[in-house]
């Protein structure tokens, strides 16, 4: 029996996949009620609990609204998705529509339902495609943007179905917290999650806590620091780590900083040394058109995983005056924490979860670690036919530019629609300068350009297109192909480089070859690729062949070897995030839970005449009751909000030197909590006699409350990593010099 | 300590990871005491009575204090986690020689994951072949060297390789016990295994003691208790060394400005010096079993059988000291090394108050380190030296319950595993102070 061999091999399967065969069933029992279904005039409303019923009809629904009849195989992803299971659909499958059934499914069964996706420009494409699809199920739809303002926001939450992008819904999540008036808020209860692309939400973003900041004063950055780290030496006055996450002075760098400075002990003023890290930071680390971009006199920083401009986001604690000071731009205002969350706290909040992705199965593992999700595979509705040939490696990044350009020409002269995937800004228009010099006219598209993003999507698979691209083109955009290409071979794609995880590899060949289209995908490899320089930098790579090509077997290897150790680098990342930031959610959940007392209650006003009762009883002669439980509400609403972001850098500080605690043999997050719990319990205290003194001094007339100063709320977002143990395990340190030892 | 572990019984999801460690353990124990399948158990009895009274000390001193007896009852378990623990050793040796297991580890958890499936895997090797030397040596009547009787029932090769498939199981379960507790217990499974086992053998030890005289039996109670409290003292005090990151410049609320340090401990060394010590010791005792028969014995021969083979003679007690002492240096030295925790902070931004980051702050670890680990290593010498002195001074047991290495393994696990406990109390109790 196949079904036996089919559950053996789930079984065998680390994680398992989900049995399809219910899902099947139904499907198969909604095909019989087709004929019925169509002959309708008009479509009853779904019934949510009769799948089969609800199958046929939204499938006659997307017909008659959107011109798309469901395959068999989305409508098995749609209840795959019902069922709270990550859907894993090829690309060009139709995972849109299947989350828009799902979505709708949900919706009729009397849910609210989030769909999140990576950006904002699927969430509005989606919600206004499927928009008629809704609105002939009778479902309500909605969607939100970087630009929305407040009061589209709620509209769009109250509607059944929402669309918007993760870090959207996050700040939405987080100004709600920070809001001190009821009618304010925007947000409804968290209720379905149905995540689009669920692994780059679940799994990539998840690296990054979304962060809000409130503005405090200008940045005070000196352009004489960045002016004097200008003038220091890569490898001589400052190193850059492996990684390339950190920079350092030598200690010729800090003598000669000192000298610059006329100081004798540099590291004698905190704030000073600070300083010149941050400059050092922005000049050393953070390349303009990599990380960030300058536009209209601003700096605005590139999200790494998405190439995408972020609007709004800035870095942290001096780093963006920094960068400003760098590119010589007026400062602009700096940054403090006011609360965060991660992607995972925010997810999990739902009580109900669903995604979908082209790419589940590599990180199902970390998919049911993190979140307890498993993954169904759906099969693809036609087989997938692409070539994807074996990586081709080059000795030098130059090696490799030249073969592209070469292999871009042979397959322009014939006609073959191209996508050429690069890591960063920088790359693609360097590359698409090198193309332009060869006399090939090619489309860029990256941060800069993304307005156009839609335009140059629905060109780029017709005859003879050429279109460079960051890693925006990797998902959600369906590129079909023109009149005559099919016959060329479809669309081939190019990738500039592996990227630090096989599933972005999966993502950008998946961008060819939808829905049985043939195509092609091949990915140039050079073995000084940051990649491979960065995660294996002590593995010597073979030589290349007189072509510059690099044939060897081991090299094949390296390169498989450094995408894996980067995965690993940045699971670790994301299971530190979240180890460091669990106790924090918890505590954060107490906070709100009172916050939301005192927001919308008495209790505010009720503790303070209790604890302070002569000073209520003196001011109640003067000010009616409603205005002082006002002012009550305000006071200390303000204490716990300035006490919450204190508590969280508190939190912050501790956390970056969390990892010498293992030096005296201690586990540094058991020690991370041992020091927060006692630290909040301090931080309530301290909250309750603070708004007591407030009380007792502050100016309440019967027009309400004068404060000394208001939290203010723009917002930014950036990644902290968190070290747990650089040094390793006693054992590791003991092996380590043993094998310092064994090579001399 | 003992209101955090019966807070932790009100705490539902707490007291489900309590009662499944001690399910655990007590499965643990049980298999320790159940006779492997061919065994002849009154005999093995007779002669493990014979063995502990005798005079001869035995050669598998620490692995029989790791095993909690279990090893010469021939149980099911009586391989124990030493091969376990042998492997994980044999492989961290090999990452250092074969490059690809070196790859392997750099690619984080989906290669450590490898790594720890070869080790089983190893473990299952190591626990075959001994088994089979073990058997082999149960059969011949050697592993008693006194007792003549026959260990086995019969010498069938079905009832040897029985006993081997039986004793190789037995450690599989064991290397999967551990596991679970890791996972879904509190504590680190291993420790917990080992805590267990020698624990595991005080009860009948102290039996014996109070048999012997009421009053030796109170003694040895106040001194245990004593160093006990002694050994936590000394265990949980550490020099901390103050360090400022230098990485963000936002006026930030100091909390004392003291919680960010590297601790460094008074024992910074652990447990591992004594271990390496009393290992080195036992070589003099191999010398003379090995030499011993031989007809005229040398003199270096005989001076060594006098002087270095039981701990009541000042020779053995001074070299066990010196030993102590300085593998207490070496094993800081190997495993704290300043200069990379210098290179560490350096990068990170990290520096001391008024230290220059870089060798400046390798340097001054490096002073406060050797300066710390004095008290360190004396400590650790006296503490091991306890017993042997007791032994010396009272003619106690020689399997006096309260050595050196037993109390350490103690406290440390001990130690540990409360902290765990309190920590996740702390995480799971907030009801206590908000309102």
């Amino acid at each position: 029996m196949a079904s036996i061999s089919d559950l053996f091999r789930r079984f065998l399967d680390r994680p398992g996949s989900v049995n399809l065969t219910p899902f099947l069933k139904v499907v198969a029992e909604a095909g019989k009620r087709e004929e019925r279904v169509k002959a309708l005039d008009q479509l009853p409303p779904p019934p949510a609990g009769d799948l089969a019923e609800f199958c046929a009809i939204v499938r006659e629904a997307a017909d008659r609204t959107l011109g798309l009849r469901p395959y068999d195989v989305q409508l098995t992803g749609a209840l795959a998705l019902l069922a709270g299971h990550v859907a894993e659909m090829a690309t060009g499958e139709g995972k849109t529509l299947s989350g828009a059934i799902a979505a709708a499914g949900y919706a009729l069964q009397g849910h609210r339902v989030h769909v999140i996706s990576v950006n904002d420009y699927l969430a509005r494409r989606d919600a206004e495609w499927m928009g008629p699809f809704y609105e002939a199920l009778g479902v309500s739809v909605g969607w939100i943007g970087q630009t929305s303002t407040r009061e589209e926001r709620r509209e769009a939450y109250a509607r059944q179905v929402t669309y918007g992008s993760v870090s959207e819904i996050g700040f939405d999540v987080l100004r709600d917290r920070l809001s001190t008036d009821v009618a304010d808020l925007v947000m409804t209860e968290p209720n379905v999650a149905l995540v689009d692309e669920a692994d780059s939400v679940l799994v990539d973003e998840a690296r990054v806590p979304l962060v809000m900041a409130g503005a405090t004063d200008r940045g005070g950055a000196v352009p004489q620091t960045a002016a004097l780290v200008r003038r220091l030496v890569r490898g001589y006055h400052y190193e850059i780590d492996d990684q390339a996450r950190n920079v350092y002075l030598t200690s010729k760098g800090i003598d000669a900083v000192e000298q610059a400075l006329g100081v004798t002990d540099l590291y004698g003023d905190p704030a000073q040394i600070t300083d010149v890290n941050l400059a050092l930071h922005a000049h050393a680390l953070l390349t303009k058109d990599v990380d960030y971009i300058v536009r209209d006199g601003k700096v605005h920083l590139i999200n790494p995983s998405r190439g995408r401009v972020a609007l709004l986001q800035r870095w942290p604690d001096g780093l963006q005056a920094a960068v400003e000071a760098k590119e010589a731009i007026p400062a602009s205002e700096t940054g403090e924490i006011l609360d965060s969350v991660t992607v995972q706290g925010l997810i999990t909040r739902y009580p109900q979860v669903c995604g979908m992705t082209g790419t589940a199965v590599a990180v199902g593992e970390q998919l049911r670690e993190f979140y307890n999700l498993t993954v169904a595979v759906i099969p693809p509705n036609r087989a997938c036919v692409r070539v994807d040939e074996e990586d081709r490696l080059f000795a030098t990044i130059a090696d490799k530019r030249r073969a592209l350009v070469e292999e871009i020409a042979a397959a322009h002269a014939l006609g073959r629609p191209i996508l050429i995937g690069t890591l960063d800004v920088a790359e693609s228009e360097e590359l698409a300068d090198l193309l332009r010099a060869r006399g090939l006219e090619c489309v860029v598209l990256n941060a800069k350009n993304d307005a156009e993003e839609a335009s140059i999507v629905a060109r780029a698979g017709e005859h003879g297109a050429i279109t460079v691209s960051t890693q925006m083109a990797g998902r959600g955009t369906d590129i079909r192909l023109g009149e005559g290409v099919a016959e060329l071979g479809g669309l081939y794609v190019i990738g500039c480089g592996r990227h630090a995880s096989s599933r972005l590899d999966d993502q950008l060949r998946g961008r060819a070859g939808r829905q049985g289209d043939p195509g092609g995908s091949a990915f140039f490899v050079a073995l000084d690729d940051d990649l491979i320089t960065q995660y294996a930098p002590e593995e010597r790579p073979p030589a290349p062949d007189a072509d510059g090509v690099v044939r060897h077997r081991r090299a094949a290897y390296l390169v498989g070897h450094a995408q894996r150790v980067a995965e690993g680098v940045n699971l670790e990342i994301h299971r530190n995030t979240w180890r460091y930031t669990r106790l924090l959610e918890k505590q954060r959940e107490l906070v709100l839970e009172r916050r939301e007392k005192v927001l919308r209650g008495d209790s505010a006003g009720d503790g303070l005449a209790e604890a302070a009762p002569e000073r209520w009883a003196e001011l109640l002669d003067t000010v009616p009751e409603e205005v002082l439980q006002e002012a009550a509400r305000a006071i200390v609403l303000y204490h716990l909000d300035r006490g919450w972001a204190d508590h969280l850098a508190f939190l912050n500080d501790l956390r970056e030197g969390i990892h010498l605690r293992a030096l005296g043999r201690m586990s540094p997050i058991d020690e991370f909590h041992r020091e927060a719990v006692p630290a909040y319990a301090t931080f309530m205290a301290e909250v309750e006699s603070k708004a007591l003194t407030t009380f007792a001094e502050a100016d309440i007339t019967a027009d309400g409350l004068t404060m000394p100063g208001e939290l203010k709320r723009p917002s930014s977002t950036w990644t902290y990593l968190v070290q747990d143990n650089p040094f390793g395990s006693e054992w590791d340190r003991v092996f380590k010099r043993i094998s310092a030892s064994v090579r001399g | 300590m003992l209101t955090a572990i019966t807070r932790a019984f009100r705490t539902p999801d707490l007291r489900n990871k309590l009662l499944f460690t001690l399910g655990i353990i007590a499965l643990f124990r049980l298999g320790s005491v159940l006779p492997t399948p061919g065994v002849h158990t009154d005999n093995v009895r007779r002669c493990l009575a014979e063995a502990t009274q005798g005079e001869a000390g035995n050669i598998y001193g620490m692995v029989q204090l790791f095993s909690g007896g279990a090893l010469l009852k021939l149980s099911v378990f009586a391989l124990g986690i030493m091969p376990y623990i042998t492997a994980s050793i044999i492989l961290q040796l090999l990452t250092v020689v074969i490059p690809r297991l070196e790859a392997l580890k750099k690619e984080g958890q989906s290669g450590t994951a490898k790594i720890t499936q070869y080790t089983r895997y190893l473990t299952i090797g190591l626990a075959v072949l001994q088994s089979t030397a073990f058997v082999a040596l149960a059969r011949t009547g050697q592993l008693f060297q006194n007792c003549r009787e026959p260990l086995l029932i019969n010498q069938d090769p079905i009832t040897i390789i029985t006993m081997v498939i039986v004793m190789t199981a037995g450690t599989s379960v064991v290397m999967w016990l551990g596991e679970l507790i890791t996972d879904r217990g509190i504590g680190n499974g291993m420790s917990i295994l080992i805590f267990t086992q020698v624990v595991a053998v005080f009860p009948a030890e102290l039996m014996n003691i109070f048999r012997a005289s009421a009053w030796t039996f109170t003694a040895v109670m106040v001194v245990g208790v004593f160093m006990i409290a002694a050994v936590v003292f000394v265990e949980q005090a550490q020099r901390r060394i103050p360090v400022q990151y230098a990485k963000r410049m936002v006026g930030r609320r100091m909390y004392g400005g003291t919680s960010t340090y590297i601790p460094l401990k008074v024992n910074q060394a652990g447990i591992i010096p004594v271990i390496f010590a009393s290992s080195l010791l036992y070589l003099p005792q191999l010398v003379t079993t090995l030499f011993a028969s031989s007809e005229n014995p040398n003199a270096v021969v005989q001076w060594i059988s006098q002087n270095l083979v039981t701990g009541d003679t000042p020779a053995y007690m001074i070299t066990f000291f010196l030993l102590i002492v300085f593998f207490t240096y070496f094993y800081v030295s190997i495993t704290f090394n300043p200069v990379e925790v210098a290179d560490n902070m350096k990068k990170y931004g990290g520096f001391i108050p008024g230290i220059r980051p870089g060798r400046p702050t390798a340097e001054y670890l490096n002073y406060v380190l050797t300066r710390l680990t004095a008290p360190g290593a004396l400590y650790l010498g006296l503490i091991s030296m306890v017993p042997i002195v007791a032994l010396a001074v009272a003619g106690a047991s020689q399997n006096f319950p309260f050595g050196g290495t037993s109390i350490l393994i103690m406290v440390g696990v001990g130690l540990d595993t409360v902290k765990q406990i309190e920590s996740q109390l702390q995480q799971r109790n907030y009801e206590g102070f908000l309102k």
